[in-house]
């Protein structure tokens, strides 16, 4: 006869973020093209502005593209969450886990990050080089900030990846939503020019975009577009702010169920 | 016993026409996807735009010239999609339908669907691009000759994938390398004078260079159109013969 299964004896809690660490080493390790585009890609845009562009902008379009990687990580985790539940139906194998959809998204959002560090530590060297290179270290603080910020538009975009996600309905709809939802974000916000470039209607439309103040502050901390600092302490406000209410939202429209 | 089935000898591209009928309407329903589909080049020629506006003629033409080139992602995408996701692909190879026509089938459904956005970014670019006939042609012609290498090389590596979650990352590298890097969306000169030559004879920014030759953006020389031209038409009719012979070929894979 067979015995029951002694659930109260199993673990229940603490192994989501490790096995989901697992999860995106093995995704790298199965797929090199995984690690290298996320690495590649910024770098192939950061090139072509830096051709069209002042030079001078360099410093700045190298931040944006550390934030746009992040934000980038919306659209991957789009892609593995609707994949997961429409492909291999394995969402219902989640829901029906001890594991809850918070540690569900911050699971999928960590493995998706694993492919990106690559990336930000590249651009992150790149960026010290070149203000060191022109006189301008980036000093201990604005590094702290900028990693808050990264942190701040890690959780945002990962949420609203995986809101977007439960919603989708095929495969098909996938790439042309994500690169919809996160390529429009990303060329609303001045990520790689000043605000001022853009036309006053624009920069109206960009204020109401989490990453609109995520550039600001990076350009203010690091002196690329001197703000004071009160004005710093406003757009962090603003950042933490419309982060909150994009994620509340995000998980207001997730569907956690089966199917 | 005897089947009623009258099987006549097949011949190339059987099917053709029905085939691209059939993608025509697959294709029509995915309004969504052809919404989007000109997102990566509004957002370059948004950042031409403000940045330098100046290179606006040149954008303009890259990104015709880009929306081509992109077509072979869709035909990469639908080709895996067909046999990965719904294995249907085994239902058509087991009908009269010659697997190449299968191929150029699908390439020709999705350019009709998709060529509407770029008929828009043409018509858009008559602001800025001063077109003469002979540049209209060359463009039409060139853009022609890029959609159908990419088609091609879209088809081909459609075969390649296991799963539909790994496409994405080498798509979008084999794309964003050859049409944003390479001299597709500004001018070949302001590309390393080095490394000009391979952007030659790669079929996106030869095209380009032919296009902006024209526009009398660059001065290319006689060797250098030569190249160019001469690498456009040699690939893009060895990678069309290579994906139709490659389609009959894995046709017949178990």
């Amino acid at each position: 006869m067979a015995q029951p299964v002694r659930s109260a004896n199993l673990p229940t809690e603490g192994r989501s973020l490790p096995a989901f660490l697992i999860i995106g080493w093995r995704w790298i390790g199965r797929n090199p093209a995984v690690a290298i585009a996320p690495i590649l890609l910024p770098f192939i845009f950061l090139y072509f502005l830096s051709l069209i562009s002042p030079a001078e902008l360099l410093p700045l379009e190298i931040v944006g593209a550390m934030l746009f990687t992040l934000q980038n990580i919306g659209s991957w985790v789009l892609g593995d969450s609707a994949s997961w539940r429409i492909e291999a139906s394995l969402q219902d194998l989640f829901v029906a886990s001890p594991m809850g959809r918070l540690r569900y998204l911050f699971g999928i959002a960590f493995s998706n990050l694993i492919a990106m560090i690559p990336a930000l530590v590249i651009l992150g060297t790149l960026l010290g080089y070149v203000e060191w290179d022109r006189g301008t270290p980036v000093p201990f603080y604005a590094w702290l900030i900028l990693l808050g910020v990264l942190f701040a538009l890690w959780v945002l975009f990962s949420s609203i990846g995986i809101a977007i996600s439960s919603r989708v309905k095929t495969q098909r709809e996938i790439w042309p939503v994500g690169n919809l939802t996160f390529a429009v974000l990303g060329m609303l916000s001045p990520l790689y020019y000043p605000i001022s470039y853009l036309p006053p209607a624009w920069q109206l439309v960009a204020h109401g975009i989490p990453t609109t103040y995520a550039a600001l502050l990076v350009q203010g901390v690091l002196g690329i577009t001197p703000a004071a600092t009160d004005t710093l302490l406003l757009y962090a406000g603003l950042l933490g702010l419309s982060t909150a209410i994009g994620v509340t939202i995000a998980l207001r429209l997730y569907r956690w169920r089966p199917g | 016993m005897t089947s009623d089935v009258v099987l006549s000898p097949s011949r190339p591209f059987r099917g053709l026409r029905w085939f691209v009928f059939t993608e025509l309407l697959v294709q029509g329903h995915e309004t969504l996807a052809m919404a989007t589909s000109m997102v990566v080049q509004g957002v370059l020629l948004v950042f031409v735009w403000i940045l330098n506006p100046g290179l606006l003629p040149v954008a303009f033409v890259g990104a015709i010239v880009f929306s081509m080139f992109t077509m072979g992602n869709r035909v990469l995408n639908e080709a895996a999609y067909l046999r990965i996701d719904h294995r249907s692909n085994d239902l058509y190879f087991a009908s009269p339908l010659q697997p190449e026509a299968y191929f150029l089938g699908m390439a020709l459904g999705i350019l009709l669907v998709y060529i509407w956005p770029v008929v828009a970014i043409a018509a858009v670019s008559l602001w800025v691009v001063a077109y003469t006939p002979s540049l209209a042609l060359l463009l039409f012609a060139v853009s022609a000759g890029v959609w159908l290498f990419s088609a091609s090389v879209g088809y081909i590596f459609s075969t390649f994938f296991r799963e539909n979650r790994a496409i994405w990352a080498y798509s979008s590298l084999f794309f964003n390398l050859f049409g944003v890097l390479f001299p597709v969306f500004y001018p070949l000169t302001l590309f390393p004078p080095a490394l000009q030559p391979i952007a030659l004879v790669l079929p996106p920014s030869a095209a380009a260079a032919l296009v902006q030759s024209a526009l009398g953006t660059i001065a290319l020389s006689t060797n250098g159109v030569w190249l160019a031209s001469g690498s456009l038409a040699v690939e893009v009719m060895a990678c069309f013969v290579g994906a139709a012979l490659w389609a009959r070929r894995t046709a017949r894979e178990p």
